[in-house]
């Protein structure tokens, strides 16, 4: 029994799952669903398709290159059997799938984070560049510390004439 | 000495079995008389290993090896190669190959220093059979089919092609592989010499169709026969005496 990785969407395929083509090139094509499959007949390429892993991978929205992925790769030589390193590797791959797992949560924290210093900058580059949107030039000419001294016309209140009478 | 044996019944016996001179695989499921000729033969001397590949029984023709190394396809499932890794020695190095044409004892026929290769195999493959098995490959065919691995058996000391191989095809083979050669059949005329027959550099098991002729052939080409004396000086006679009197 082997767990393999979907073609299309590289989810695992347990076993009573999913479909396999096999080309006239003899290269297997497996599929966890018919959802994959018929993407696949619809010659559709996962790499553009939203929801696959590919997608996610190439468009850098996914953790890709980390040391932990090489824990997991198929060997073709293998060792012989020894019971203390099978133990081992039993409780590294737990361990490996914890790291894994959140060290690629934090990938996608940082990439959903607010760059704040990123953003002060661009502010003062807009407050310099396009401040004409909302003073006029000639206001931005005169020194702002400046007092101008305006005449203010004095007019009767109404109330104190009521009040004379 | 050539052995005759079936197995279920079937005179095919390279296809549910691999003879080498560091280890004998056996195929599962057929009737332990199989099991116990090769056993009789072989038992001290190398490990016998009853393995499927892929689950199935054909494994002579699925994987390729020697005695420096053992090859399996890509069908060969983790269990079984595990198995194979646990029960054979740690001289011989078990490796699975990712290759198109995956029933590697049909494309490849090797001894301990050289192997045939099937024209189309990959580039890499060929790297791989030079490093795991140690040998010098060369692409040829034999008689004109590109299947060398199903129409030669060889051994270090002999070897045995298709009948319809040319006396020319049979020099430039023999010169390439650095070992005699000879155009037979086995089974009773069957062309295909390495489903028939397997062979390493002291045994040889044959179907049981396999005529008296055909296992005299066999027994001289890869130099099995017991050296009784009267054979040694029948054989020295014409080399010892210069001229009769």
């Amino acid at each position: 029994m082997r767990l393999v990785k979907c073609w299309f969407c590289s989810s695992t395929i347990y076993p009573g799952h999913g479909i396999q083509f096999v080309r006239n090139d003899a290269k297997i094509f497996r599929f966890c669903r018919s959802k994959c499959h018929k993407n696949f007949k619809m010659k559709r390429n996962p790499r553009k398709v939203k929801w696959t892993k590919a997608f996610r991978a190439a468009h850098g929205k996914d953790m890709t290159q980390d040391k932990t992925f090489e824990f997991e790769k198929k060997r073709n030589r293998p060792e012989r059997y020894d019971r203390n390193v099978t133990e081992n590797t039993l409780m590294a791959i737990k361990k490996i799938d914890k790291i894994r797992s959140e060290r690629s949560a934090k990938h996608i924290e940082k990439r959903l984070k607010t760059n704040k210093p990123k953003i002060h900058i661009e502010a003062t580059k807009e407050l310099k560049n396009d401040i004409t949107l909302i003073k006029a030039p000639q206001a931005l000419l005169q020194d702002p510390k400046k007092k101008i001294k305006v005449d203010v016309s004095k007019s009767k209140s109404v109330q104190n004439e009521a009040m004379e009478e | 000495m050539a052995t005759r044996l079936q197995f279920e019944n079937n005179c095919e016996v390279g296809v549910f079995s691999k003879l080498t001179n560091a280890y004998c695989l056996v195929a599962i499921g057929g009737s332990e008389n199989f099991y116990s000729a090769f056993e009789s033969e072989l038992a001290d001397v190398i490990p016998i290993v009853k393995t499927s590949i892929g689950g199935t029984r054909i494994i002579g023709r699925l994987c390729a090896g020697n005695k420096n190394g053992l090859l399996v396809p890509h069908t060969a499932t983790d269990q079984e190669l595990q198995h194979l890794r646990n029960s054979l020695p740690d001289e011989v190095v078990v490796q699975r190959i990712d290759e198109r044409l995956s029933a590697l004892g049909n494309c490849i026929a090797c001894n301990d220093h050289v192997a045939l290769a099937h024209t189309d195999l990959d580039k890499e493959t060929e790297e791989i059979i030079a490093d795991v098995l140690g040998v010098e490959v060369f692409r040829q065919t034999i008689a004109g089919n590109i299947l060398v691995g199903s129409y030669c058996a060889l051994s270090n000391r002999g070897g045995m092609v298709h009948p319809h191989t040319s006396v020319e095809d049979l020099d430039e083979l023999s010169t390439l592989l650095q070992v005699p050669l000879v155009a037979g059949t086995v089974n009773r005329g069957s062309e295909v010499i390495a489903a028939g027959m397997t062979v390493n550099d002291w045994t040889s098991f044959c179907g049981s169709d396999t005529t008296a002729t055909e296992l005299s052939v066999i027994d001289s080409i890869f130099k099995l026969r017991e050296a009784k004396p009267s054979a040694i000086v029948d054989e020295m006679r014409k080399s010892l005496i210069d001229t009769y009197v």
